[in-house]
């Protein structure tokens, strides 16, 4: 930074703290005057102010305590079925926007009693009612150019970063040692490659191949598309296509329809049936088509079957072993068949007082077809379960498939009634896990009921909208000897904290609770506040212990889809 | 959904909000066409108003640098635009049309010689105040970036800015409290902010890409 943002920095720091001098101010505002970066630091350092001014007003002193407090009186703090849920930021009622709102309301009170005892009409500004909001913040964008919509044995090149099914592909390198990758271009062309390949994506509509065998499938809508060798470009009219490049030259096979070949100013057709090969001092040569080396669609999903079949029976196999685990204290496998709306406790030895009941939610496809997930998706979706016993150390694990978090609270797994050692597992908003643990008793007099309720433990964000659709394993660790908590995605340390002795809670309980909601079914009132989870559910266990890292990593890769 | 946020606001006020409510309806059924049109008028006017107060607030608060006068002069661009609610049409972004006002009357203020010193003057106020507007119509984007950006400083930290800006005690207080010397304290704290707007503008930077 330089030295005079640093010099603005200290004088507002002083302005702020009542402590500057005429002279002072006389120096802020020539500062400001002197350059554009100034103003904009000035405006940015403003803005915080107001932001931090806005949270103190809101009389909750911080993040944590708002969380806090939300938490333990959630009937007031959160928004009801009947109404509409917003983010807590901006409904947050401050004392200055309190005071505008009672002005406001005065007014228009005003205004309407004006309207009716009169009954006349202005009829200056006419009818249509205003549409939507309209200043939602910034409407959240991402990156990308394609898809990386099939893997199947996939080595990544050294160099490379590891991707998964479902990632989106910004322009840049792409390198495979072996196996299969199946790219869709937001063109709408897709590209099987074959390892050991390297590419370097461009465009929706351009890639330039390095090295490497592939098959392109480009439909009319997304004609145009092109691979680009060297100086040559290969333009893709509405077919089918081959392409492979090594050190000796590059094979141009085309299967369907037409490709156009371009270098510098000439240019040439390929038909259907036809494949030139271009040798490394340039020449071409007519050469024999061979479709079959060139893996198409087809094939490659075949082939992702298989492997997903794989993967199923590599899931069930230890999903078989884990029912025995002695520490579990409740687990759904989530398996296919006839349900008759109730969640199989998949333990052993059998236990069918520990069944779910499903309200509302739907089955639907898990990670696999051969079973099945749930979809929570209305206020009312959740599954009721009861588990009786007093626990110490917890451990949470789930596969989820999050649509989008706009809830306040998001859930996973809560008690009903969050009293003495019962915890609450669910996502905010922000995308951060939360886990928590109540610490303090049900039944309080006097000052005591004001100590805090617990020390919840949040994650930072881990979710970002690309993730939406995705199944992703979540767990969470509660050492209830040393308070120490870890969150988990996808089998890696997402956060750890140490909850504090004194709010550190020895004996746990569940009781009755809801899988993917969160809900007092006990109070006679309609109104409930809204935390369902938009997304699904496919496999759930609760253990009594504290599962290591390498375990939580275990139940990831026996169960990633 | 209005009927939703004066709900919210109930516990702020003593004012029975029911009673609003019902003289919307009554004045909707007993009203011809135009009329409705025009209460619903008015209700998209106050949706707008209450849902930019923030905003406005952020804005204001940029010029004027001093919380107790951003309030007054926010309260002061409210009822000039309620006075002019004529002026509103629906189909038309709200925002500029509050800056607009907004502005004016920080103007005004700012021009009050009466007034104790503040720290821009007219001039300059008139010449930030379009880079003002875009940085408020980021504000609430900011408010929710910073919320994870608090969590993640140490608690020393945290503390620190809670008790200076959410308690918004003085800083010899603030130094009393955690037993540093003002000095110090007043070099964490400018190290704590600077580092709340690193890590704000790094989240904002992350959602617009």
């Amino acid at each position: 930074m330089s030295e005079h943002l640093e010099e603005l920095e200290t004088l507002l720091f002083d302005w702020e703290a009542g402590e500057l001098d005429d002279l002072g101010v006389a120096r802020v505002r020539e500062l400001l005057r002197g350059s554009a970066a100034a103003r904009q630091h000035y405006l940015r350092h403003q803005s915080i102010s107001a932001a931090l001014k806005l949270d103190s007003e809101s009389g909750l002193g911080g993040l944590a305590e708002t969380i806090q407090l939300a938490a333990s009186v959630p009937e007031t703090a959160v928004p009801t079925a009947n109404g509409n849920p917003h983010p807590p930021s901006r409904w947050k009622s401050s004392h200055i926007l309190a005071a505008a709102a009672v002005l406001l309301i005065c007014v228009m009170a005003g205004r309407i009693l004006q309207l009716e005892a009169s009954g006349r009409q202005t009829g200056k500004n006419s009818a249509e009612s205003p549409g939507a909001a309209r200043n939602q913040a910034q409407e959240p964008t991402a990156d990308g150019i394609a898809l990386l919509t099939r893997l199947v044995d996939v080595d990544w090149a050294e160099n490379q970063i590891a991707l998964e099914e479902g990632d989106a592909l910004s322009p840049g390198k792409l390198a495979i040692e072996s196996g299969f990758a199946q790219i869709e271009f937001f063109c709408g062309a897709t590209v099987i490659v074959e390892g050991p390949a390297e590419l370097e994506l461009r465009s929706p509509l351009l890639a330039r191949v390095l090295s490497g065998r592939m098959r392109a499938q480009v439909p009319p809508a997304a004609s145009g598309f092109s691979l680009e060798v060297d100086d040559l470009k290969v333009v893709d009219l509405g077919t089918e296509f081959g392409l492979s490049v090594s050190d000796a030259g590059a094979d141009i096979q085309v299967f369907d329809g037409e490709v156009e070949l371009q270098q510098a100013s000439e240019s040439r057709l390929l038909e259907a049936g036809k494949a030139l090969r271009r040798s490394q001092d340039g020449a071409y040569n007519e050469a024999e088509v061979t479709p079959d080396l060139f893996l198409d669609i087809a094939a490659l999903e075949s082939r992702k079957a298989d492997q997903k079949n794989q993967r199923y029976e590599l899931w069930k196999s230890w999903s078989e072993r884990l029912r025995g685990d002695r520490r579990l204290v409740t687990y759904y496998a989530f398996e296919a068949g006839d349900w008759h709306r109730r969640l199989r406790s998949s333990l052993h030895p059998e236990n069918r007082e520990l069944d779910g009941a499903i309200v509302g939610a739907r089955p639907v496809s898990g990670r696999w077809p051969e079973k099945q997930a749930l979809e929570f998706r209305r206020p009312g979706d959740r599954v009721r379960v009861d588990v009786p016993g007093e626990f110490g150390s917890l451990s949470f694990s789930c596969w989820v498939k999050i649509d989008s978090l706009d809830r306040w609270y998001n859930s996973l797994f809560l008690t009903d009634q969050y009293n003495q050692g019962e915890p609450h597992w669910q996502i905010l908003d922000t995308g951060q896990l939360f886990f928590s643990v109540r610490h303090k008793a049900d039944e309080l007099s006097g000052k005591a009921v004001k100590k805090k309720a617990h020390q919840p433990i949040l994650s930072p964000p881990f979710w970002e909208p690309s993730l939406s659709g995705r199944w992703l394993h979540i767990a969470t660790t509660y050492d209830a000897g040393s308070g120490k908590v870890v969150h988990y995605l996808n089998g890696a340390v997402l956060h750890e904290e140490v909850i504090p002795d004194k709010l550190r809670v020895d004996r746990t309980r569940i009781g009755a609770a809801s899988i993917g909601n969160w809900s007092r079914p006990t109070r006679t009132e309609a109104k409930f506040a809204i935390r369902n989870l938009n997304g699904s559910i496919d496999e759930f266990a609760i253990f009594s212990a504290v599962l290591s890292t390498e375990e939580i990593q275990e139940i990831y890769n026996n169960g990633k889809p | 959904m209005l009927a939703t946020k004066l709900s919210l606001w109930r516990n702020n006020c003593n004012l029975s909000v029911t009673s609003l409510e019902d003289m919307v309806k009554k004045a909707q059924g007993v009203l011809g066409r135009n009329e409705v049109s025009q209460a619903e008028n008015s209700e998209g006017f106050v949706r707008h108003l209450t849902e930019n107060q923030t905003r406005l607030y952020g804005y204001v608060f940029s010029l004027l640098g001093d919380h107790a006068r951003a309030a007054d002069v926010v309260q002061e661009t409210n009822l000039v635009l309620w006075r002019k609610i004529d002026e509103f049409q629906p189909e038309k972004p709200f925002l500029p049309w509050a800056y607009a006002i907004a502005r004016f009357q920080v103007l005004a203020h700012l021009r009050d010689k009466s007034r104790d010193r503040l720290l821009l003057d007219e001039e300059l106020a008139e010449v930030m105040s379009s880079a003002a507007e875009r940085k408020a119509d980021e504000f609430e984007s900011l408010r929710f970036a910073l919320r994870p950006c608090l969590e993640l400083l140490t608690d020393t930290n945290r503390r620190l800015i809670q008790l200076r800006y959410l308690r918004e005690l003085p800083i010899a207080e603030v130094a009393a409290q955690v037993g540093r010397s003002v000095g110090a304290i007043k070099i964490a704290l400018l190290r704590v902010r600077r580092q709340l707007a690193e890590c704000a503008q790094k989240r904002l930077a992350g959602v617009q890409r």
